[in-house]
């Protein structure tokens, strides 16, 4: 099994390169960061018997997407794992970031996904399946004020992940959606979690279990993945739920842990 | 009563809790000490805290994130470097003692969990990377454990946690990690004059369980810590087992004395958790030429 890792150096990208290396998978690891990617193979490949190789590159740059698939069709692998993890967000309200900063939101978490599924496809074996992880979040469910670029980029992979999944069926080409709440994966993100209190807590999910759960469904061909009992009541409560209200409700939370972390 | 002859100490996690009450403690006594420190910041507050305590305090502070093996490595080297210029080779006493608590698995950049690395590689590649000026002073390597190592075991078949993480196993399994270390540095390297010792705290009044952590964890830390002793309680073992003018004996020890530990350290244990532990440090570690 060859499995291809966009933002492997972060904190959920790691999360799937390990649990991956675990199940004896082969790694092909793509990040802006080379440093990090470089100190990942080698912690891997200390404790896994596995291969690994990384290539670093600007995944919202097309002639750099051109090089990594130069890269891997050079090698004459073939694919059978793609996992699109990298992503960004810059919170706030939308007239208080510059626009700059909302278009790399849609740049990376839209544009780039889309180019790098695209490209990821042509090296597919035939009459072997081929399955695509692509990283929603529980922002996905909802319209989110002071969020919302982020979560309504999170709501195109979402939908965009079911109606690929229904096209390329047949194919034998499986889209899953994984729509998690609140990872501890940096300082800030571990704030950011502390500031809402309760919520922050019991909306949060467990990295090492979100990884290994993820792969199982993909595996089993499931097309989404909420983790977490709570989440999922939010999110079907989130459908019959007027949107208005919903909308507002998140917009209220999020204001108060907004201005707690600025005094923070 | 004799002088205690000076003493150059490397501490880590030296910027708060126990590790700066024994830096305090030790420049009191007119020893020489580098102390590593997570970022800049901590280190210039301690720094300015330990020299407005003491006189003449002869500390230099050096920054790393220990957890991330790449860091250790570079300062390291950098204390190789000073220990050579100032202190003529010669290391008496590492004491490794940065820690952490986290509440939810949390990776390094090599993908190794985070109290894995941090409690227990770190000290056992800062250790090794320090071990030739700590020969040429028949030194001693000291490192902060816990009462929390007993009762607990190895996993095996999966060190760091991946399988479904128990923050508080995951503490307890880095601390009973520290004893085996402990154990199988003085099976290698007693014969060229080291000694290593674990040390029992007891129950501090420190902020380990408050950084970066949330919810239940830093809720029972919280609570908990305030029935801790000040960390100039310990700082004093840690002053006795630099000073001793011999190799004091025991493994672990608490309030001076040796301390009975848990059976689980022992040789077989020692040796299986070193081998892997040098494989995951990428090093060769007191193997006979």
């Amino acid at each position: 099994m060859n499995v291809v890792i966009t933002g492997a150096a972060g904190g959920l990208g790691r999360a799937f390169a390990v649990e991956c290396a675990k199940r004896g998978y082969n790694l092909i690891l793509t990040d802006i960061f080379e440093d990090g990617l470089k100190i990942l193979k080698e912690g891997l490949i200390r404790r896994y018997d596995i291969n690994v190789i990384y290539y670093a590159c600007d995944i919202t740059d097309e002639q750099q997407i051109e090089k990594l698939k130069e890269y891997i069709s050079i090698r004459n692998i073939y694919i059978d794992m793609l996992f699109n993890v990298a992503g960004i967000d810059h919170e706030g309200a939308f007239t208080q970031r510059s626009f700059a900063q909302i278009n790399d939101i849609v740049k990376v978490n839209i544009e780039a996904t889309l180019r790098i599924t695209y490209m990821m496809l042509n090296f597919k074996r035939t009459d072997e399946p081929f399955r695509i992880i692509n990283v929603s979040s529980l922002a996905s469910q909802f319209p989110m004020p002071l969020k919302a670029v982020y979560a309504a980029s999170k709501r195109f992979i979402l939908d965009f992940s079911y109606a690929l999944n229904e096209e390329l069926n047949e194919k034998s080409v499986y889209v899953l959606s994984l729509c998690p709440g609140g990872l501890a994966t940096t300082k800030s993100a571990i704030e950011g979690m502390a500031v809402q209190g309760f919520f922050g807590n019991a909306t949060s999910n467990r990295l090492e279990v979100v990884a290994r759960r993820t792969i199982d469904k993909s595996l089993r061909k499931r097309r989404v993945y909420i983790p977490g009992t709570l989440n999922r009541i939010f999110s079907v409560a989130g459908r019959f739920l007027p949107v208005t209200m919903v909308t507002r409700v998140i917009y209220m939370r999020w204001k108060r842990a907004l201005s707690l972390r600025c005094s923070m | 009563m004799g002088m205690v002859p000076m003493k150059n100490v490397v501490i880590t996690g030296a910027t708060s809790g126990i590790g700066l009450a024994v830096c305090e403690s030790l420049l009191l006594s007119g020893h020489r000490v580098i102390g590593i420190g997570r970022s800049a910041e901590s280190s210039e507050k301690a720094l300015s805290y330990l020299i407005s305590k003491t006189n003449d305090a002869d500390i230099t502070f050096f920054n790393a994130d220990l957890m991330q093996m790449e860091e250790v490595r570079i300062v390291s080297a950098k204390i190789m470097e000073y220990i050579d210029t100032n202190w003529d080779g010669k290391l008496d006493v590492l004491i490794n003692n940065a820690g952490c608590v986290r509440s939810r698995y949390c990776t390094t950049k090599e993908g190794y969990e985070q109290q894995f690395a941090l409690n227990h590689l770190a000290a056992f590649l800062m250790t090794y990377s320090l071990i030739n000026p700590l020969i040429k002073s028949k030194g001693r390597v000291i490192i902060t454990s816990s009462e929390s190592h007993k009762g607990m075991k190895i996993r095996w078949d999966d060190l760091m946690f991946t399988r479904f993480y128990r923050p508080l196993m995951a503490y307890k399994q880095s601390k009973l990690a520290n004893m085996l270390f402990s154990f199988g540095l003085n099976d290698r390297y007693s014969v060229y004059g080291i000694r290593a010792y674990c040390i029992d705290p007891g129950l501090v009044n420190t902020e380990i369980g408050l950084k970066q952590t949330f919810g239940i964890v830093s809720l029972a830390w919280s609570l908990r810590r305030k029935k801790g002793v000040q960390p100039d309680v310990p700082a004093k073992t840690y002053l006795y087992l630099v000073e001793s003018d011999k190799h004091p004996v025991g493994l672990y020890i608490h309030k001076n004395k040796p301390k009975e530990y848990s059976s689980y350290v022992n040789r077989e244990n020692a040796d299986r958790l070193w081998k892997i532990s040098e494989k995951l440090c990428s090093i060769e570690f007191g193997r006979f030429q």
